[in-house]
């Protein structure tokens, strides 16, 4: 029974920088400096690789500030050893966001004059980044804070407390330089109640110049729990807006869903004017600030549930078997005697379609008021494949002297509307200012019949 | 025949199943709940048919496969609003599970487990292509207030009313409890109440007046039991199935409660004689 007393994940990331403190408490706080190329302000990344109790979690760190003034504190359910600790690939969330991000499609009409079997090919565009994404025991006994372990992982140093009360574990970080905002101690209160660990990271200096990366690495730790959870209300402590959460959840079985918020996916196969190529960072913020508000600000959207092993329109390569694991898959080729391959050779790909990982993305908005509680997650059986999908349809511009090239330029003008009326319902545009970007159609005379024809049908 | 309450319990479950539906984003599949429906009724009336041949009826008895079509259907309509598969076969042994589960498993000609849940338990449990979505009803307060209004037009003509109160009241009592002593604001306790599928099972599946003790004060702490392993099982196990199975788990003590606190068991209809057929909501 031991093992369900284990208070478990309980992940939080607080940035205790010393030049951005009150924005430290971000979750993952590592967002706070975010460039202003990014998509959406104030978005964390995380991954999480489980199946059974066993959970990989990697925390993004684009963090653009001075790496001195770098810390985080993460609540953990046990006392986190040196081994289940390591810094992880950057490219690896990156390869993540690109693989799972909202794309675009686009099709080409042919010549309606000429007609052929198949529709043009869908080409994927690929839509761009939406976001870059030894056991020495100190009692400090006056405070009641115990430092469980320390120990140096790649450019961090790390600490894991623990705390008999959120006061002394609050004095204990202001004398040691993490400056915390205030409010704090209430909110640390319930998690220390649950007998969580409190694992602290800080940049060490002189490891992080050997280690010639220009940026901090991602932070991925393992644990067992059967708590599948992320907090995000210490991340909330300050917040005058709303923070963004990508989570990208990697699991043998099926989809993943939010069991104390409802999960909601992102509208889809919507067709909308071609011109939006040019603009899809702007189309997809616009879209997803309209269902954040129509959904009433307390959802978990779904932006991608697949299996990794294809995709349909791709937007980047499947992730290779190397890349999964360093994203945390650990059960892939676990079973029998699996002897490791000391060569690095790939191993043969499984089967077409099961890849035996699932991807779930999840994207929250989060403000206090609309998110008391932790989220929750579950993995489920569900392996109904969704992805958010925006339809270009390019008209065919070539010369058209037949009778279906009639009817096929008459059918446009009726399209064209439809695609403006899906964007302005989809993103809250000016229907007028959308008309103005559709391609115009060649005025062409019309014999007065086809001009009866097109006012009845349209 | 005489308008019994399962009938109004039809009408709002059918009417939940619709507003799910058409406003809430769900992977519900028309196809799935015709196929439980079907197979709900199919398996009752093959039941009955079967049980009546075995054990032939007085001939003043009323027609009995008729009379308990109804709470097949509202066992089948439980097991649309709250069992997701994607799969049809799923579906269809859940359904036969679910209302085998009434023949098979009796004490005294009244059976021990509530049908619908046992349907849920054994797919969740046994099947690989089911799950429970507990977040999928959200926690607007227009839902929270539909059920109940719902709810209790329901309750007031079953009779059954004080086992939802004594749940719902023991288990936000349990979970402030929690609230207070982990320092957590008012509004996650809220948070953690306010969900549609608690009150769904809190007002017609722990309500089950065919599976549920006889006395009122038996009922109370049969209610309360559920809510007590249903904080545990949620808090300290994690389980975010775990008022299935605290209902599944604590049904037999029905039995015990039963023995204990001697009165009459219900019937859906009472002038007439009991009907010999058990019959159950989800």
């Amino acid at each position: 029974m031991k093992r369900f007393k284990l208070l478990s994940v309980l992940l939080v990331v607080v940035l205790a920088s010393f030049l951005f403190a009150a924005k430290a408490w971000a979750f993952c706080g590592f967002y706070v400096a975010k460039a202003d190329a990014k998509l959406f302000n104030r978005a964390s990344q995380v991954a999480i690789a489980r199946s059974g109790d066993k959970t990989v979690l990697t925390m993004a760190n684009d963090y653009k500030g001075d790496a001195k003034d770098f810390a985080i504190v993460v609540p953990v359910p046990v006392v986190v050893e040196q081994e289940q600790v390591t810094v992880s690939n950057a490219s690896i969330l990156e390869r993540l966001d690109a693989f799972s991000a909202p794309r675009l499609v686009e099709y080409f009409d042919s010549n309606p004059c000429e007609p052929v079997a198949y529709e043009a090919m869908p080409v994927p565009a690929a839509a761009p980044a939406r976001l870059r994404g030894g056991a020495a025991r100190n009692t400090d006994s006056s405070l009641g804070v115990t430092i469980e372990r320390k120990f140096t992982v790649g450019e961090y140093d790390i600490l894991v407390l623990s705390a008999k009360e959120s006061g002394g574990l609050e004095t204990w970080l202001l004398q040691n330089g993490y400056k915390i905002p205030r409010g704090a101690n209430a909110l640390l209160k319930p998690y220390i109640r649950q007998k969580m660990k409190f694992f602290v990271a800080k940049v060490n200096l002189e490891k992080f110049e050997q280690s010639g990366f220009q940026n901090l690495r991602p932070l991925q730790m393992t644990y067992n729990s059967p708590r599948f959870m992320l907090p995000i209300r210490l991340g909330m402590i300050n917040a005058d807006q709303a923070q963004d959460l990508l989570v990208y959840v990697l699991t043998p079985k099926g989809q993943t869903e939010v069991t104390n918020y409802r999960t909601v996916k992102v509208p889809s196969d919507n067709e909308i004017p071609p011109f939006v190529k040019n603009e899809f960072a702007d189309f997809y913020t616009a879209m997803f600030q309209t269902a954040y508000t129509r959904e009433g600000r307390n959802v978990a959207f779904l932006e991608y549930a697949w299996d990794m092993g294809n995709c349909d329109p791709c937007s980047a390569e499947p992730l290779s078997r190397q890349e999964l694991q360093a994203a945390g898959v650990f059960w892939l080729d676990q079973p029998q005697d699996e002897i490791p391959n000391p060569s690095g050779r790939r191993m043969m790909p499984r089967p077409w379609p099961q890849s035996g990982v699932f991807i779930t993305r999840l994207h929250m908005r989060y403000t206090r008021d609309k998110f008391p509680e932790d989220l929750m997650f579950q993995e489920t059986q569900n392996r109904d494949q969704f992805q958010g999908r925006y339809v270009l349809r390019h008209a065919f511009q070539g010369e058209m002297k037949c009778a279906a090239g009639q009817a096929y330029r008459r059918s446009l003008p009726k399209r064209f509307e439809q695609e403006a009326q899906n964007l302005a319902r989809l993103t809250g545009w000016n229907i007028q200012d959308i008309r103005n970007k559709l391609p115009k159609l060649e005025a062409q005379a019309l014999p007065w019949w086809d001009r009866l024809w097109e006012a009845f049908h349209g | 025949m005489p308008m019994d309450a399962r009938y109004y319990q039809i009408a709002f479950l059918a009417l939940f199943l619709l507003l799910g539906v058409a406003t809430r984003d769900w992977t519900l599949h028309p196809e799935t709940i015709g196929i439980a429906i079907a197979t709900c009724l199919l398996t009752q009336a093959l039941a009955v048919t079967l049980r009546d041949r075995l054990v032939p009826l007085p001939e003043t008895a009323p027609p009995s496969v008729l009379q308990s079509l109804p709470s097949a259907l509202i066992t089948a309509l439980g097991l649309s609003l709250l069992l997701r598969t994607d799969q049809p076969l799923t579906m269809v042994l859940a359904a036969i599970a679910a209302i085998l589960s009434k023949f098979l498993v009796q004490w005294q000609g009244k059976h021990i487990f509530n049908p619908a849940n046992v349907g849920i338990i054994a797919a969740i449990s046994l099947m690989p292509h089911a799950w429970i979505s507990p977040g999928q009803w959200g926690e607007e307060s227009w839902y929270a207030l539909l059920f109940l209004g719902a709810g209790g037009i329901v309750l007031r003509r079953v009779g059954r009313w004080d086992t939802t109160i004594a749940f719902l009241a023991s288990y936000a009592g349990l979970e402030a409890m929690r609230n207070v002593w982990l320092g957590w604001t008012w509004d996650v306790w809220l948070h953690r109440l306010t969900s549609g599928s608690l009150l769904l099972f809190a007002l017609f599946m722990v309500t089950d007046p065919r599976t549920i003790p006889n006395a009122r004060s038996a009922r109370i702490l049969w209610a309360i039991a559920i809510a007590v392993l249903t904080f545990v099982l949620r808090n300290v196990f994690f389980l975010p199935t775990a008022v299935f199975w605290a209902l599944f788990c604590l049904s037999p003590l029905t039995l015990l409660f039963d023995a204990l606190w001697a009165a009459p068991r219900f019937v859906w209809r009472s002038p007439q004689p009991a009907p010999p057929v058990p019959q159950a909501l989800p």
